[in-house]
């Protein structure tokens, strides 16, 4: 299991070949660990204070997951891979089915719910952190900060920046202009892929989950019902995913040498998933955005998620599509959710609802029953009740 | 020179009086009944209607009314939502509100609501969830009420309670919000009385 790390210390001087170095780019940290605003850098002091005073709303904000396994989960992750960085790191998970996390310069790590829901291990999960910790080990929103304030010559745009990356200040979507003008370059996001890697490797992970996560992401735009699901926020604020992934791909496979199976922590990975499952579910189905949510439970079914939970979301993914032939197959969904061990008591509504829906009035009572006894505490038992009143 | 100047100080004030004529205003709903479409909802204490130019989210035949301003609280009546359409404005197709179709039962219309308005307040910054699915006659009109709360990340929390039924392919709805508890509590009771006592106008 640690066997990359003494592959990674040989592989980052080969590294030092590619095009990113070739330039001339030194991808080592600029910060050391407990590392603090400079005495005399005024303005990284500033940035500190502001960001000092967002997290502490943050702190506070209704969405953040609170949930402790899961946040212990995470943050281990964080530390495995910030080594010796890891007591300057604290980690907030935000409740977004979006895909993103993001780094602030005072140590401030925010990661959406979504991402969970958008990779397949965790040493892709590692991989985003490993990114983003490298976006801070480079002090790259300093850079980006002080190039802002010379593009824009005003004070608050780091904030709204802020919010608008996090996802936790203003409705992601907005001031897409001045999210793109805080945008990091080309050239420090193929620092962050590169130090993040080297990142990724010393801390154990498979360094070929580096392209992997980029592949999920172009698989999933590719999936969005066309002109009308945005790419997430994490494309637009990053640069082409595809280029990204055909590159990390050929410098990890030249480095690393060919994929293996390896995937140690996988079991860890889909069971903490697997803990908020409903939960991260709810918010993407509430995005209304199916094309993107059928790709995510096709990735969720070849994890081995349970598949009476994959197969309940299945069917209010169909349900809310709603094109032709989508009632039998949410039907069908269904009924494969109710046939494991623990099924959605959901499922016996909808099962019920759709019955009704065809006139088969006798089939909806039977599943309102099951429902209800599955669920004594529904918050629809009224309706439901009233439903199976007028049902022989 | 001078000439010019003037020219151009009475061409501004002419703007400026033109675009005020325009600017519709904050206007009081009158007591009694208010009819919106064809739904006509008892109006019970004194509301605000809501410029329509303040509302980037409502359907040009709803009206928004408030008590305390609209960040506060909201009333909001949508009369008869065609088959495939939102039931909040749409400006642009990547927003991907979910539209009406006809038929759906009451957990979908719980479903259909809950969804736009984690678009109203801004995707990824609000989580909504539905209680209480209940069913409610509206006149002659079979239809029903839920009960919802919104958390936004950075502003208040919400609540709201919301009455719709489906008649003749069209969807009718009405919604009340306010953030919670101050002023959710403070005009629940005359909110609540003006969605379960609504109808739809005769003929």
């Amino acid at each position: 299991m640690r066997g990359y790390p003494r592959i990674a210390r040989m592989a980052i001087p080969v590294l030092a070949c590619s095009s990113v170095f070739a330039a001339g780019i030194d991808i080592e940290p600029e910060i050391r660990p407990g590392y603090t605003p400079q005495p005399k850098s005024r303005d990284e002091q500033g940035l500190w204070m502001e960001m000092n005073d967002y997290e502490a709303s943050l702190k506070k904000s209704p969405l953040l997951i609170r949930d402790k396994q899961l946040n212990d989960y995470a943050t281990e992750i964080v530390c495995r891979v910030a080594g010796d960085y890891c007591g300057d790191i604290r980690v907030y998970l935000a409740r977004n089915p979006g895909f993103n996390a993001s780094m602030a310069p005072n140590g401030m790590m925010v990661i959406w719910s979504g991402l969970f829901t958008r990779v397949r291990s965790e040493d892709e999960l590692a991989t985003i952190i490993g990114h983003e910790i490298a976006h801070y080990l480079r002090l790259h929103s300093l850079k980006s900060w002080r190039k802002a304030r010379r593009d824009f010559a005003t004070g608050s745009v780091f904030t709204l920046g802020v919010g608008l990356v996090t996802g936790v200040l203003l409705p992601v979507g907005e001031s897409l202009a001045l999210l793109s003008s805080l945008a990091f370059s080309r050239e420090q996001e193929q620092e962050a892929d590169l130090l993040g890697l080297r990142l990724l490797a010393e801390a154990g992970y498979d360094p070929h989950a580096a392209y992997r996560v980029w592949e999920t992401v172009i698989a999933e735009e590719s999936n969005a019902a066309a002109k009308r699901e945005k790419p997430g926020i994490f494309s637009r604020t990053h640069p082409d995913a595809e280029s990204r992934a055909i590159t990390l791909r050929e410098t990890v496979s030249e480095r690393f040498g060919p994929e293996s199976d390896r995937n140690a922590e996988q079991e860890r990975y889909v069971a903490a998933l697997q803990s908020h499952y409903s939960q991260l579910m709810e918010d993407q189905i509430d995005t209304n955005r199916y094309g993107r949510t059928e790709f995510l439970l096709e990735l969720h079914s070849a994890m081995g998620i349970d598949p009476g939970l994959v197969a309940f979301y299945r069917g209010e993914m169909f349900r809310q599509r709603g094109a032709s032939g989508d009632t039998e197959l949410a039907r069908s969904a269904y009924l494969i959710a109710i046939s494991t061990a623990n099924p959605h008591p959901e499922a016996f509504r909808n099962l019920g609802y759709i019955a009704l829906k065809s006139g088969d009035r006798s089939t909806a009572a039977e599943y309102f029953r099951q429902y209800l006894a599955a669920s004594p505490e529904a918050g629809d038992r009224e309706m439901i009740e009233f439903y199976l009143e007028e049902m022989p | 020179m001078i000439r010019f100047r003037n020219a151009t100080v009475v061409l501004i004030i002419a703007i400026v009086a033109s675009g005020c004529a325009a600017v519709e205003q904050y206007s009081l709903v009158p007591h009694g009944s208010r009819q919106v479409g064809n739904v006509v909802v008892p109006v019970t204490g004194a509301w605000n209607r809501v410029p329509g130019r303040m509302l980037a989210y409502a359907r040009d035949d709803a009206e928004v009314w408030t008590r305390e301003g609209v960040l506060l609280d909201r009333f909001i009546v949508i009369p008869g939502v065609p088959e495939g359409q939102p039931i909040f404005a749409q400006k642009a197709e990547s927003a991907a509100l979910p539209k009406f179709q006809g038929g759906m039962l009451p957990h979908e219309l719980a479903e259909l609501t809950e969804s736009s308005i984690v678009k109203l307040f801004g995707e990824g910054n609000t989580t909504v969830s539905t209680d209480n699915l209940r069913p409610h006659r509206f006149g002659e009109h079979r239809g029903v009420m839920f009960d919802f709360d919104a958390i936004t990340s950075a502003g208040p929390r919400y609540r709201g309670i919301v009455g719709t039924a489906q008649v003749d392919g069209k969807l009718y709805l009405l919604m009340y919000l306010a953030v919670y508890p101050y002023y959710f509590d403070k005009t629940l009771a005359d909110a609540t009385a003006q969605i379960e006592a609504a109808r739809l106008a005769a003929g």
